[in-house]
């Protein structure tokens, strides 16, 4: 049977999705809010990321680099509760403890074009949400593109 | 009222929050290519992938013989850990390297960008290295690595998002690094790269996704691109008569150079392996022989231009990638290489100009077609009607795997993990997307009435000298040694240690979860070890689906003789 007549519907009008112990137990992934690193004239690029009081969730949940590079992130934990993150990093993964209202930094490299995952590994907070994406926009250089005529993309 | 905030400091490095010390002795600055060519005069170290430029996966190394190995024991296990990652894929976070020895240093690739050094005595870890490859980078076959190259001072590997980077042996840290891959067509990189002279050479992956697969190289030192060697040609170049005229199956063809070439120093050769056409299944979108699909390219290494082939399987239906190693041996005074095809067949060629001098079948069910003893190719089944399932034997995932066959010089027998196992393909056509997977078939890998051996054969004759039977393909490759001693992983986790003469069982070892991988022998202040990488990743799905929930397991472990 066709999905429509099956009733479906868009994930964000679940009701509750975007709360803790409402819809499910966490708050699914897929939800929140999206922004932009702001970039600097020499291509590094930064960004702040908080964590928002008893939600379990990055904000923004979604980080845009306009492409592959450094990033300078500030991290604020603004809940009543610890947390720490683990970054990816080209090199070897970064790590900072949080404890409530707390400010840090990290210097993070990644490549693009892609999305990365990064998390809140303690006490399962990930599993309740606590689950960031980096979204690395961005073609791929022209010295590795094949030499073949341009593709028909999905 | 605004909160104070407490000052949380700057992220650390995760390795910080360990006992890696970050540091590694020096012994990579003297690794040349002179010293690679001469790789089995120095039998302590294995210098390179294949142990040797000739791909025999030998070691001269004798304390492990026959006569003790009975007593063989783990001397340490490294186990770093397969979680820290996201990616719930079954074929993931497993080992699929062959670990490099320089003068008592280990130097192993793991799954999701890990690169690691290791006291190869102790199995300490000195440092550790891991690149970030996108959640969403197109892999076919888990998030795996088959190894490093170690020269100059630096060790070289290539990442899932399609680099080659250079690390400095002694800390891991980046020297240089390139981008050759496209991700956005759908390619990735997962060989182990190979030093030959001044360079570095590499192969990219994504057969499966409609790409025209490359070699490249690139300055040891400076990482200047060399070459590119695209092993499916444009219209107009040579063997470009064997795809279609119009349209552009050429620019999708495949040909993925996925696996490490051997290299020949006296003919300056090398040759590399290459893979399925594409679409995998649909021959009707690029009739002809498809050149350099399912081939062994010989490859000059300074211009990377093609000297000569041999195709094992032309215009391929069966998803039979010939990327199974090229085997320098000679026989007769002649200058040979031995080669065990997804296609059920053993070819042994006079490399100097890929001519066939022998080919006959290695495993007890072809039925695919037919393979004289003049090469001539007579097909029996394949997917060819639209909607209609046919069984065939060897399945997609071939008699041999990528994983190595191996060569005694002592015996002069070839060495090899067989799998027999078939599949159901069911054509159906589907239109080229750019990165979606370009199978043109549903498939279906056999389950059941399935079977495994490592087997020797005589390439003087073709014929099998010994098996050692398993109720399972064989999934791992082989390592051979001067103490008489053929060793294999099983998808069950047994690690055997097999009399190269007989085949006969002499000592056997439970290492917790499957094979999938490279062992490799060297030794270190007089002591032999077997350095076996375990976990049972990759393509589980394709080459042994009655396994996929075996234990998954990611560990390496050295073996030796007690003190």
């Amino acid at each position: 049977m066709p999905a429509a007549q099956m009733g479906a519907f868009p994930v964000s009008e679940i009701p509750g999705i975007d709360k803790q112990n409402a819809a499910t137990l966490g708050r699914l992934l897929g939800t929140g809010r999206a922004a932009y690193a702001e970039a600097y004239a020499d291509g590094r690029m930064r960004a702040t990321v908080r964590i928002p009081v008893d939600e379990l969730t990055f904000d923004p949940r979604v980080l845009i680099m306009p492409h592959g590079g450094e990033l300078e992130l500030e991290l604020i934990n603004e809940d009543d509760n610890t947390h720490v993150v683990l970054l990816p990093s080209n090199g070897d993964r970064k790590f900072i403890g949080l404890v409530n209202h707390s400010r840090g930094r990290a210097r993070i490299e990644l490549d693009g074009p892609g999305h990365y995952f990064y998390y809140g590994p303690f006490g399962n907070d990930e599993g309740r949400g606590l689950v960031g994406v980096i979204l690395v926009q961005g073609e791929t250089p022209p010295e590795a593109r094949l030499d073949r005529p341009p593709q028909p993309r999905p | 009222m605004a909160t104070q905030l407490i000052d949380a400091g700057e992220a650390v490095d995760f390795s910080s929050l360990s006992s890696v010390p970050g540091k590694a002795p020096d012994v990579a600055s003297g690794v040349t290519y002179e010293r690679i060519l001469n790789a089995r005069s120095e039998p302590h170290n294995w210098l390179t992938y294949y142990g040797a430029y000739d791909g025999k996966r030998y070691s001269p190394l004798n304390q492990i013989n026959k006569g003790n190995v009975s007593k063989l024991r783990p001397a340490w296990i490294f186990q770093p850990g397969a979680a820290m990652g996201i990616i719930p894929g079954l074929g993931t976070y497993a080992f699929e390297a062959s670990p490099l020895v320089v003068d008592g240093v280990m130097f192993v690739s793991g799954w999701d960008g890990y690169v690691w050094a290791l006291d190869a005595r102790t199995g300490q870890e000195l440092w550790r290295y891991k690149h970030e490859a996108p959640f969403d980078v197109s892999l076919c076959c888990g998030n795996v690595n088959r190894g490093v190259a170690v020269a100059d001072g630096k060790v070289f590997v290539v990442t899932l998002n399609g680099r080659i980077l250079a690390l400095d042996a002694t800390t891991g840290k980046v020297v240089w690094n390139r981008v050759y891959c496209d991700v956005r067509a759908g390619e990735s990189a997962t060989v182990a790269p190979l030093v030959v002279k001044n360079l570095v050479i590499v192969g990219s992956s994504g057969g499966e996704f409609g790409v025209r697969g490359h070699a490249d190289a690139f300055d040891l030192k400076t990482g200047e691109h060399a070459w590119r060697c695209y092993m499916v040609p444009k219209p107009g170049e040579p063997g470009s008569e064997t795809w279609p005229a119009d349209g552009e199956a050429w620019a999708r063809g495949g040909a993925n150079p996925w696996t490490t070439p051997t290299f020949d120093p006296e003919l300056n050769l090398l040759y590399f392996n290459t893979g399925n056409p594409c679409p995998d299944f649909d021959g009707d979108v690029r009739p002809g022989d498809n050149l350099y699909t399912d081939s062994v390219v010989a490859v000059d290494p300074d211009t990377g231009q093609i000297k000569n082939h041999y195709q094992y399987t032309p215009h391929d239906i069966w998803d039979y990638d010939s990327t199974m190693e090229n085997i320098l041996f000679e026989m007769d005074g002649r200058k040979c290489s031995g080669h065990f095809d997804k296609n059920g067949y053993f070819f042994v060629l006079d490399r100097t100009d890929c001519s066939l001098i022998r080919v006959a079948p290695f495993v007890d069910r072809i039925t695919w077609g037919e393979i004289d003893e003049k090469g001539n190719v007579t097909v029996r089944v394949g997917p060819t009607k639209e909607g209609e399932p046919v069984h065939f034997f060897p399945g997609p995932a071939g008699a041999k795997e990528w994983t190595h066959a191996a060569y005694n010089p002592d015996t002069g027998l070839f060495y090899v993990p067989v799998q027999d196992i078939g599949a159901t393909a069911t054509l159906r056509r589907r239109m080229f997307k750019e990165s979606i997977p370009y199978w043109g078939a549903a498939v279906a890998v056999d389950t059941t009435d399935y079977a495994g051996s490592i087997s020797a054969f005589d390439p003087k004759t073709g014929k099998e000298t010994w098996r050692f039977r398993r109720d399972v393909p064989m999934c791992s490759s082989v390592l051979t040694t001067a103490g008489d001693l053929v060793f294999a992983g099983e998808p069950d986790g047994m690690f055997d240690a097999l009399d190269a003469r007989s085949g006969e069982l002499l000592w056997q070892f439970q290492c917790g979860n499957g094979h999938h991988s490279s062992p490799s022998s060297y030794s270190v202040d007089g002591q032999q070890y077997i350095a076996v990488p375990t976990g049972w990743g990759g393509w589980v799905e394709g080459f042994l689906p009655g396994r996929l929930g075996n234990p998954h397991g990611a560990a390496l472990i050295a073996f030796a003789l007690p003190d």
